[in-house]
């Protein structure tokens, strides 16, 4: 790896997201709605809300209150929660366990079953077990994830009572240690499958595609003329190849499955950011809005990144300069 | 201490008053049972004196106490303060607090914290007491620590309905002295004097409550509540019929009757609700519109619209069809005799025909020589709703269909709905659900007097300017004689009856479900105070 391309793309890394986040503050303040008429609700008169603009700094010309906010990103500073009067960084920091938590359980189990569905169907091309794993995985991404989740909660949570139907943990529980963990690890089944769902199916089907390109070029060909096994060719002949479309697909889903996570949050009722995102929309809360956009941005230039260094790693004919 | 008091039964008992001395003397059972409360968003603080978010007012109520609470009836009834005296016509009231109360912390409640609360924290963030208290008040005053008085510049007749838990509650001087009350860190870790106290906050997970065994009311029977966020209300249903939950504030319509059927549930209802109280959805026309300002299309659409049809079609039986333009549930405001026009579509189409609509080809009219529209205009307009409030557009296009109009439903979300109708007025006819409250001043005065034409939510949308009912609620709002009110607000009515500036279609109720191993539940913000839960 070239030190210098290292630090030259984490050079380009702080613009993008300080970019980012300025043009989210320009739109967030362009869009119709009025964080002041959300926040105060029913029954107010003109001179309150002119008193809760001057306390937000509202009723300043948009410039300086992009100039504001400019000065304050540059010090680590997101402002004052509108709703909660307290740090939006503090308020944004406390939800991000618990989506790290979803995310990187879906991720995990997304891009398991995923290459093994997708080996299995580009191994077996064209036969039945082709047939199965292209079919399933059709229905999958086609399958919305707020259905499939109420689906799910009403199956599998309500009727068949295998998993708990929302949150994080028993309501009230003074559960402490491993066994907290397992309560948490219950609750997290059904979001974290519901989430991985669409996951697996994109991966599966590029792995399958990829895998059987790769399982008739010439090499392979030859690897099995001279009597390799079918297991050896294809993991250490055809899935070196496929991985590298693989991994960029994971990386680059890493964003899409921040997106599922707003919704997955909300049905299932998990305490993360997706749901603060909402609730922060619903508030017009622009402080915290701002936070999880610089979060967001942040987390997904940051994978970008690392998908392009892990793809030297894999393929060692790539040199980045 | 015990032994004594053991031992003064035991007399009692000896001397034959057993069976009015014995339940006295018995110890209280000591509160135990959790209940589940289920709340659809996080509130992000629990202080409700300085906001009027619905949602921080139902998560946090249990924990603070106002100096009066409202009977069912509406009537004042003592809680902090233990009587009260009404002076020089209405501009003075002297509350006389109860002593021996307690904050959570052990700190004693005096007459100070409620000057505090009023002249540093609800006067300045609390937007209904400083919109309608404020412009009235000329000084809270705290002659001794357990009296207050409240001086007014002019007769004010509403204070009792106003110094309730939801609308002014107390809040701890010593704790919120010198600070910022929106940013202090009691504004999550509450210190109040209700029947339950903080014990943790867990953002968008779950809030925890223990009995405060010291209260001065009615004693908390339950051991503790948790209040558990769960934001989809279809997953609300599931984790009540589940028994993870016990309790919810809002049942859809459509789940009903299948919890009805449950033996395990008990549903009740209330026309108080997290966004207030006896609210009203109502259909607003906006008369800065041309075709609006002709008072027979208004007509027109009061007599084409079939209010009973709303009940039983979105509301599912719950609620009920309005009348007249206020609640009926205002005593104050009564006037059995008085109704909108009656549901009649040929009239509302000889109406229409009247002025200048004519029936086209299509169903739909057009406008023949009407004054400012183009000859052959098709007779539509739009109806801007919030997204819960969808199946109204939907009847309502329905039924407006019949009559030959044409309705187009544009759905916003709350904050953008607020901004259009209320500030930028860019709407043809909009459904806000305007909650009455306790009194009309509270929640009806709001909506038709000219001066409240303003870039404000809940304000006159209408745009109605009647000179006639702006001295009306000037003149019910300058008087504690309550048939002169009721006078003026009769008159009120019959001359925005005659108007039509907007059409009240249902009153809303909320119904709260329960499980039924869990009892005494009341009606009001302090619905758990009394309430018991068994295994």
């Amino acid at each position: 790896m070239n030190p210098r391309y290292l630090i030259r793309r984490l050079g380009q890394l702080v613009p993008t997201v300080i970019g980012i986040v300025l043009v989210a503050f320009v739109l967030i303040h362009l869009a119709p709605g009025d964080p002041i008429l959300a926040l105060a609700g029913e029954h107010g008169d003109s001179a309150y809300y002119a008193f809760m603009r001057e306390r937000f700094g509202l009723d300043r010309p948009l410039l300086q209150q992009l100039f504001t906010f400019a000065g304050r990103v540059l010090s680590g500073d997101m402002g004052v929660s509108y709703v909660q009067g307290r740090s939006a960084m503090s308020v944004i920091a406390e939800r991000i366990p618990a989506t790290l938590l979803l995310m990187l359980t879906s991720l995990a189990i997304s891009t398991v079953f995923g290459l093994l569905a997708g080996i299995y169907g580009g191994s077996q091309s064209g036969r039945s077990g082709d047939f199965v794993v292209t079919a399933g995985t059709l229905l999958l991404s086609a399958v919305p994830v707020f259905l499939l989740g109420q689906l799910a909660v009403l199956g599998l949570g309500f009727h068949f009572r295998l998993f708990p139907i929302g949150g994080s943990e028993v309501a009230g529980s003074e559960l402490t240690g491993v066994v907290a963990a397992l309560d948490v690890g219950r609750h997290l089944v059904l979001p974290a499958l519901i989430l991985a769902a669409a996951e697996i199916a994109a991966v599966a089907r590029l792995t399958r595609r990829a895998l059987a390109t790769e399982l008739q070029t010439d090499y392979v060909r030859t690897a099995r003329a001279k009597g390799v096994t079918a297991w050896l060719v294809v993991a250490r002949h055809g899935m070196r190849r496929a991985l590298l479309p693989i991994v960029t697909l994971i990386g680059g889903r890493v964003g899409h499955v921040l997106g599922g996570a707003v919704v997955v949050e909300i049905v299932f009722g998990w305490p993360g950011i997706g749901r603060l995102l909402l609730a922060a929309t619903q508030a017009r809360d622009t402080p915290v809005l701002l936070g999880i956009f610089l979060l967001i941005s942040a987390t997904v230039v940051g994978v970008n990144l690392l998908t392009d260094l892990l793809y030297a790693a894999l393929d060692p004919r790539i040199r980045y300069r | 201490m015990k032994r004594n008091r053991s031992s003064r039964c035991r007399r009692a008992f000896l001397l034959t008053f057993a069976a009015l001395a014995l339940p006295a003397c018995r110890p209280t059972a000591p509160p135990e049972g959790t209940l589940i409360v289920a709340l659809s968003s996080d509130p992000g603080h629990l202080n409700p004196a300085i906001t009027t978010q619905g949602g921080v007012h139902t998560a946090s109520a249990l924990l603070y106490d106002g100096l009066i609470a409202l009977a069912e009836t509406l009537q004042p009834v003592p809680a902090l303060a233990r009587s009260w005296t009404i002076e020089d016509s209405g501009r003075r009231y002297r509350f006389h607090l109860r002593t021996g109360v307690r904050w959570h912390d052990g700190q004693p409640f005096t007459s100070a914290d409620v000057k505090f609360s009023f002249d540093s924290v609800l006067l300045r963030f609390h937007a209904r007491t400083r919109a309608s208290l404020g412009a009235a008040l000329a000084s809270v005053e705290a002659p001794d620590d357990s009296t207050v008085e409240f001086r007014f510049k002019r007769p004010y007749p509403l204070l009792l309905q106003q110094l309730t838990v939801g609308e002014a509650p107390m809040v701890p001087r010593h704790v919120f002295a010198n600070t910022d009350p929106a940013t202090n860190p009691a504004t999550r870790s509450p210190i109040g004097t209700g029947p339950f106290q903080f014990v943790s906050y867990q953002p968008d997970r779950e809030i925890r409550y223990a009995a405060n065994r010291d209260y001065f009311g009615s004693k908390p029977r339950l051991g503790r509540i948790v209040i558990r966020i769960l934001p989809d209300p279809g997953m609300q249903m599931i984790a009540l019929e589940a028994g993870e939950v016990d309790w919810v504030f809002g049942v859809p319509g459509p789940d009903r009757t299948r919890l009805a059927a449950n033996p395990a549930i008990r549903m009740v209802q209330s026309s108080i609700g997290a966004g207030g109280s006896n609210c009203v959805n109502t259909l607003a026309f906006n008369l800065d519109r041309r075709l609006f300002q002709d008072l027979r299309v208004r007509r027109a659409v009061a007599q084409a619209v079939d209010r009973a049809a709303f009940v039983d079609r979105i509301t599912y039986g719950g609620g009920r069809a309005s009348a007249k333009p206020i609640s009926s549930q205002l005593e104050i405001a009564r006037a059995d005799d008085l109704s909108y026009p009656a549901f009649d579509t040929s009239a509302a189409g000889r109406l229409l025909d009247s002025a200048g609509w004519r029936l086209n080809g299509d169903g739909i009219r057009v406008a023949h020589n009407v004054p400012g529209i183009d000859n052959g205009a098709r007779l539509t307009f739009g109806f801007t709703h919030m997204p819960p409030l969808q199946p109204y557009g939907d009847l309502l296009r329905a039924q407006l269909r019949v009559v030959g109009i044409d309705l187009r439903l544009q759905s916003l979300e709350p904050a953008v709905f607020a901004d259009v109708l209320f500030r930028e007025r860019a709407f043809d006819t909009g459904i806000i659900s305007y909650c009455n409250g306790t009194d009309p001043e509270i929640g009806v005065r709001r909506m038709y007097v000219s001066s409240n034409i303003a870039p404000v939510p809940f304000s006159n949308a209408a745009g109605y300017r009647n000179a006639v009912v702006d001295s009306l609620f000037d003149a019910a709002r300058a008087t504690l004689d309550p048939d002169e009110r009721r006078r003026d607000y009769r008159s009120i009515q019959l001359q925005v009856l005659r108007d039509l500036p907007y059409l009240s279609l249902v009153e809303t109720v909320d119904t709260r479900a329960y499980r039924t191993r869990c009892s005494g539940f009341q009606s009001g913000a302090h619905f758990a105070a009394t309430a018991r839960c068994g295994p």
